[in-house]
């Protein structure tokens, strides 16, 4: 919500909180998770790509930086970043809604496309919301100019 | 004094509320039909009486394979199941489909011919490659390579 006082300590508190989280999210469970598939199953052709780390950097910077501007009109292009790039990671991160593994002989096709668009819908109007916000909010703190005004 | 939010701040949260709302339903409803297509297919597979049969027959010098599937549909979403094989030399295969509408059960009769019996058991490869699609209508579908020849061992020889 824009327009709000919100302190220092709140401002730094949150981003901590975030910076935490996506730490977690982007880089340390995809990292055991491919630790995991390359150690329990050597066989395994699926591995962890390198853009998901990239996108997990960026996405940490993103998110902890629209923490720490929360209610500020700056907070707006990080919000609307951080949710472009995470629906740009989605479709990355599921080839469009195709995936295909094969081993030993053996070869499973997965296709979702339909699925991926649809969970790429709430980070695209995630993007749009912060602006559209933003705007309702400032509309709504201009002075409401009277349509006749008094003669002086 | 509570402050009034506008209306269009209302309209957005409503917006929100309704991309959430259709997302949860949809993945609710498409991961739970996938499981209860597991499951139902799973029991058929493993049960006392499989549902899946196999039959391979002598007709001169070439075999036909047939098999027959049958394919419950205890999920939300209607299923599209197809069985094709890659042409290859000797090998004439007419592609399966069936469409299950939801709740219900179809039969998916699938029939491949081996035209020279002895020339493919003569020959170092017996594998023959096939395809099992199955779409759940119209979200997700899943595509595994098989190897048929396993068939014609079974019963031709």
């Amino acid at each position: 919500m824009f327009g709000q006082k919100i302190s220092t300590r709140r401002r730094i508190l949150k981003a901590s909180w975030v910076l935490m989280l996506n730490l977690l999210l982007w880089i340390i469970v995809p990292y055991y998770a491919g630790m995991f598939l390359s150690k329990w199953i050597p066989s395994s052709p699926i591995t962890i790509p390198a853009f998901v780390y990239e996108f997990g950097i960026v996405l940490t910077i993103l998110d902890v930086a629209a923490a720490l501007t929360q209610g500020m009109a700056v907070s707006v292009p990080f919000i609307s970043g951080a949710a472009l790039v995470s629906a740009l990671y989605l479709w990355m991160i599921t080839n469009g809604g195709n995936l295909a593994v094969s081993a030993q002989g053996t070869s499973i096709v997965l296709g979702f496309q339909l699925l991926v668009y649809l969970l790429i819908v709430p980070s695209l109007w995630a993007a749009v919301k912060a602006p559209l916000s933003y705007l309702v909010h400032r509309r709504n703190m201009q002075p409401e100019v009277p349509s006749n005004p008094a003669p002086a | 004094m509570k402050q009034k939010t506008p209306t269009g701040l209302k309209v957005i949260r409503g917006v929100s509320i309704a991309i959430t709302l259709t997302l949860i339903l949809i993945l609710g409803t498409v991961f739970y039909s996938a499981y209860q297509d597991w499951n139902a297919v799973k029991s058929e597979l493993s049960g006392p009486s499989p549902q899946a049969t196999g039959r391979a027959v002598m007709q001169g010098a070439s075999e036909v394979v047939s098999i027959n599937i049958t394919v419950p549909n205890k999920g939300l979403y209607a299923l599209n199941v197809t069985v094709s094989c890659t042409p290859q030399a000797n090998i004439v295969c007419s592609p399966a489909q069936v469409n299950v509408p939801a709740g219900e059960q179809g039969m998916l009769r699938f029939r491949m011919t081996i035209v020279d019996v002895a020339q493919y058991a003569s020959s170092s490869n017996h594998r023959i490659d096939g395809t099992v699609a199955i779409q759940m209508v119209p979200f997700a579908s899943l595509g595994i390579g098989v190897d048929l020849g396993g068939f014609v061992h079974q019963g031709g020889q």
